[in-house]
């Protein structure tokens, strides 16, 4: 008779597939995951208690290296809060400008996610024709703000910079070109045979479990539940759009692949309209103190970021820096399900599973 | 087997399209006006008012002032300027808050080196750094 034992196997913090310093200790029988313990904390650098030390401006930049695949929301949401605080009313032509760097930024991060998961599966070359789009939106973005990936664009009140001359026509021009590339995507990738027997139900959880772990973002919408932030509680301009919420019911990794793609094209809707009503001038930055002293009290505000649900919780006793501030980051609530899902599972499965969750360690640790 | 022929269709189509990968280190890459890169000081302008190191998020800044030669002029005048680009997160906020515009991005963002000392620039060699200069600063 042989004699079996269970095995531990320690995946990262260096592995390509957890795609940052992320690191799971598996328990494994065999080739079935037995266990699963996800160890976080090696990117920690303590935003939040940072941002107890500094000016609201200064604690702007910090936002951006959270979620560094989509910084503007992070922006948005810190100055969101700040704003309601203060009860600040911001230009027309800032909200719109705000709202097309999300957008750009929403965009951007799916498309990282899809070639990154492709490469994850096995496959090259989606990753180099979702990256070679990519490109394209990070030099407008470069072009808008003067950054790649650390934004610090938007500011209390408003945004730092006016578009340039020409950009409105560039994204314009760009929204067709993204279309015609999505559904190559699909030819590419949708259809392929072997992808389809990685994801198809594998990953799989009920809507009732997703609520429970209170996921956001792709990850519930996956399961039939829709929630997005954009459509429920719009914040900034998002009520003048028409846009859907795609959903899938499946909740299994090919469900939250099918609701990231329709994402970017639902994005691409709101981008359209976006360039049409763009006004012509105005102002870029509001009626703003010059010291930002937000009034004793507390508020939290939610807005719906690429990854999901992101939430900034400010404490104010009405100085220059917050008492407390805390951020409701998305990859770090959606990562709690990573060990439930990966129970059982067979090991090669392990990146299929936690590629799906789409998380970004800057966020999640914080 | 139909789904794998198509992406393979789809990769072949893309095989005739033009590269858009560039020939960096060999050739430079040039970044937008706004980039924000390594500072470019002026002395000359600067009026000693803190505000820069005051605003870094990261206290990357340090600077002193010394009185002006001329005893009738009670302005100061800048004496030593360092930023440590060891901890600069190029965020653009000092530039932002300088009232003359002492303190400008510029388009150069290579910065790597063989020891963290040279990471530290001194006034001398952030008023040399006069290559790609951002040519408007305010929005």
């Amino acid at each position: 008779m042989i004699r079996t034992e269970e095995m531990i196997l320690n995946v990262g913090p260096q592995h390509p597939s957890t795609h940052g310093v992320f690191r799971v200790v598996v328990k494994i029988d065999g080739e079935t995951i037995v266990e699963a313990k996800p160890v976080i904390g090696y990117l920690h650098r303590g935003t939040e208690k940072l941002a107890e030390d500094l000016n609201y401006t200064q604690i702007i930049p910090y936002t951006d290296r959270m979620d560094y695949l989509s910084a503007m929301t992070g922006n948005y949401v810190i100055c969101h809060a700040v704003e309601t605080m203060m009860g600040l009313e911001i230009p027309e032509r800032a909200e719109y400008l705000r709202v097309m760097a999300m957008e750009l930024g929403r965009v951007a991060s799916h498309l990282v996610w899809f070639g990154t998961y492709l490469l994850d599966l096995g496959a090259m070359s989606p990753f180099l024709y979702a990256f070679r789009e990519r490109e394209m939106i990070i030099n407008m973005i470069n072009e808008l703000c003067g950054a790649r990936l650390t934004f610090n664009y938007m500011r209390v009140g408003g945004v730092k910079w006016d578009a340039p001359d020409g950009w409105v026509d560039k994204v314009k021009e760009f929204i067709p070109y993204m279309r015609e590339q999505l559904e190559g995507y699909h030819e590419l990738v949708s259809g392929n045979e072997i992808f389809l027997n990685r994801v198809k139900g594998v990953g799989k959880y009920d809507a009732e479990t997703a609520v429970n772990y209170s996921l956001s973002g792709a990850n519930l919408r996956c399961t039939g539940v829709k929630r997005d932030l954009r459509k429920d509680e719009p914040y900034s301009i998002y009520d003048r759009f028409d846009f859907d919420v795609p959903t899938e019911t499946e909740g299994d990794a090919y469900a939250r692949y099918l609701v990231r793609m329709e994402e970017i094209r639902q994005s691409l809707r709101i981008l359209e309209q976006c360039v049409e009503q763009f006004p012509e001038g105005g102002e870029i930055l509001g009626k703003v103190p010059r010291n930002i002293r937000p009034p004793e009290g507390e508020t939290s505000v939610r807005i719906e970021s690429p990854r999901g649900e992101i939430g900034c919780y400010i404490y104010s006793k009405k100085k220059p820096q917050p008492y407390r501030l805390k951020f409701r980051r998305p990859s770090f609530y959606n990562l709690q399900i990573l060990p439930k899902l990966l129970e059982g599972e067979n090991i090669a499965n392990l990146v299929t599973i936690l590629g799906g969750i789409d998380i970004v360690l800057g966020e999640v640790d914080g | 087997m139909l789904g794998l022929a198509k992406g393979l269709a789809y990769t072949l189509k893309q095989l005739g399209k033009e590269g858009v990968t560039s020939n960096y280190p060999e050739e430079p890459v040039e970044m937008p006006d706004r980039f924000r890169g390594i500072q470019r000081f002026y002395p000359e302008k600067c009026i000693v008012c803190n505000q820069c190191a005051a605003i870094c998020p990261t206290d990357c800044i340090q600077l002193t002032g010394k009185p002006h030669p001329d005893p009738n002029n009670k302005k100061k005048i800048i004496d030593t300027y360092d930023i440590n680009f060891e901890i600069c997160i190029l965020c653009d906020l000092c530039t932002e808050v300088c009232p003359t515009e002492a303190v400008v991005m510029s388009n150069n963002f290579e910065l790597s080196s063989y020891s963290r000392d040279e990471l530290f620039k001194d006034m001398d060699w952030l008023h040399e750094n006069t290559k790609n200069v951002r040519e408007v600063n305010r929005p």
